[in-house]
């Protein structure tokens, strides 16, 4: 029987090595997780200070919508329309970020109450009619009757659907179709929601399935990308829909279209 | 007698902005903007209806209604102001005793239609 000789010279050498680069890898791991949570303490930080200007720009954009400093000409009222849009679209694009950051830090929590679902769905459908008609969309709204009442967050379920209709509408060319299900379903037991939004659009290739649920990422990276945005929309949506104990997925094929699936449980505490 | 309103507020630029469209509506309208000076210009000029931002210099602007009622000063309606809309934010406000909690930026037409809706109230109270 061959004995390995531990105090050996060459053998020592090799695991003191071995033990340093072990110390060294720690080390960096800790200071990369640090600058991580510097990173994503910045990210809160700079969001809600944005929020401050913007609520200026904002409220004295409204105030001469509102004709409360003198009424406005037709064009003047379409150009502070236009600052006020731009305005609550960074906002929303600002709260993206601050949703983001504080996800990464673990303080998102749950607002419960209960609420139908076809409100929620009625409520994003009217906020998106304008963008519907102006590209001339098919839009169909198929919500199995008697849905079960949801006890959820419901501002974060408005948020969740409300980006997948936005990208379904944003990435499906004029005259396409885009579509909304919903049905109850039983999984162990536990009832839940199985929410589908689809599109006829340029769909999404399978390599690029995972790569769009990661922060940051946009299939088209490229400056000129014609969709622009955070590219933090569904890392945020599953996010929230893993908070409340869901998932989501989807099938497409580049130039197949795009079918997002979520489900949430029915009864969801956080 | 037009409705005295304290906005307490630590930025200039939204003090500007709300200060004139609330004064536009017919208000009286009062700022300060760290809780101290919110407490100070409350007692001098009671506000009928107080408009706190969460996040100041030297606090939190609850601290503002809390120092109030322990004088006994409470104004008749106290309104949260914030950035934020998490659970934790919005049951703190509620258990201090506001009314509301609104997230900045407020659509101006909800914010006038809110505190005439107050305004109401307190008229109906003196």
């Amino acid at each position: 029987m061959t004995r390995v000789d531990t105090t050996s010279s060459p053998f020592e050498a090799r695991l003191h090595m071995l033990e340093a680069q072990h110390r060294d890898s720690t080390r960096l791991i800790a200071e990369l997780q640090a600058r991580d949570a510097l990173k994503t303490q910045f990210l809160a930080n700079i969001s809600h200070d944005l929020r401050t200007p913007l609520t200026a720009i904002i409220t004295h954009a409204e105030i001469l919508r509102d004709g409360l400093l003198g009424e406005l000409s037709d064009r003047q009222r379409e150009s502070i329309n236009g600052i006020i849009s731009g305005g609550r679209q960074l906002l929303g694009m600002v709260g993206e970020i601050l949703t983001y950051a504080r996800g990464q830090a673990n303080q998102l929590t749950l607002n419960p109450s209960d609420f139908a679902f076809e409100d929620v769905v009625r409520q994003v459908s009217e906020l998106n009619e304008g963008l519907i008609a102006k590209k001339e969309l098919h839009f169909t709204v198929d919500l199995q009757p008697g849905l079960p009442e949801l006890h959820a967050d419901r501002d974060k379920i408005t948020h969740i659907l409300a980006n997948l209709l936005g990208n379904a509408i944003a990435f499906t060319p004029p005259g396409g179709d885009v579509w909304l299900h919903a049905r109850a379903e039983a999984n162990d037991s536990v009832p839940e929601l199985l929410v589908e939004v689809g599109d006829s659009g340029i769909g999404i290739s399978p390599e690029n399935h995972a790569l769009i649920f990661q922060e940051f990422a946009q299939v088209d990276s490229s400056p000129s990308r014609q969709h622009h945005g955070t590219g933090l929309g569904l890392t945020i949506a599953r996010r929230l829909i893993e908070l409340h104990g869901g998932r989501i997925w989807l099938e497409s094929e580049l130039g197949q279209g795009s079918r997002f699936y979520f489900t949430i449980p029915t009864r969801a505490d956080g | 007698m037009p409705c005295r309103i304290l906005l307490v507020e630590d930025s200039a630029l939204v003090v500007h902005a709300l200060t004139l469209l609330l004064e536009l509506a017919g208000h009286q309208v009062g700022a300060a903007g760290s809780v101290a000076e919110a407490v100070a210009r409350a007692r001098v000029e009671p506000p009928d209806i107080l408009l706190l931002d969460l996040t100041l210099p030297d606090g939190d602007g609850l601290q503002v209604l809390e120092a109030l009622r322990a004088m006994d000063a409470a104004p008749p309606v106290t309104v949260a102001l914030t950035g934020h809309e998490d659970r934790a934010t919005i049951a703190r406000c509620e258990l201090a005793g506001c009314r509301a909690v609104l997230l900045k930026p407020v659509p101006t037409r909800e914010l006038l239609a809110r505190v005439a809706e107050w305004e109401g109230e307190v008229r109906a109270a003196r």
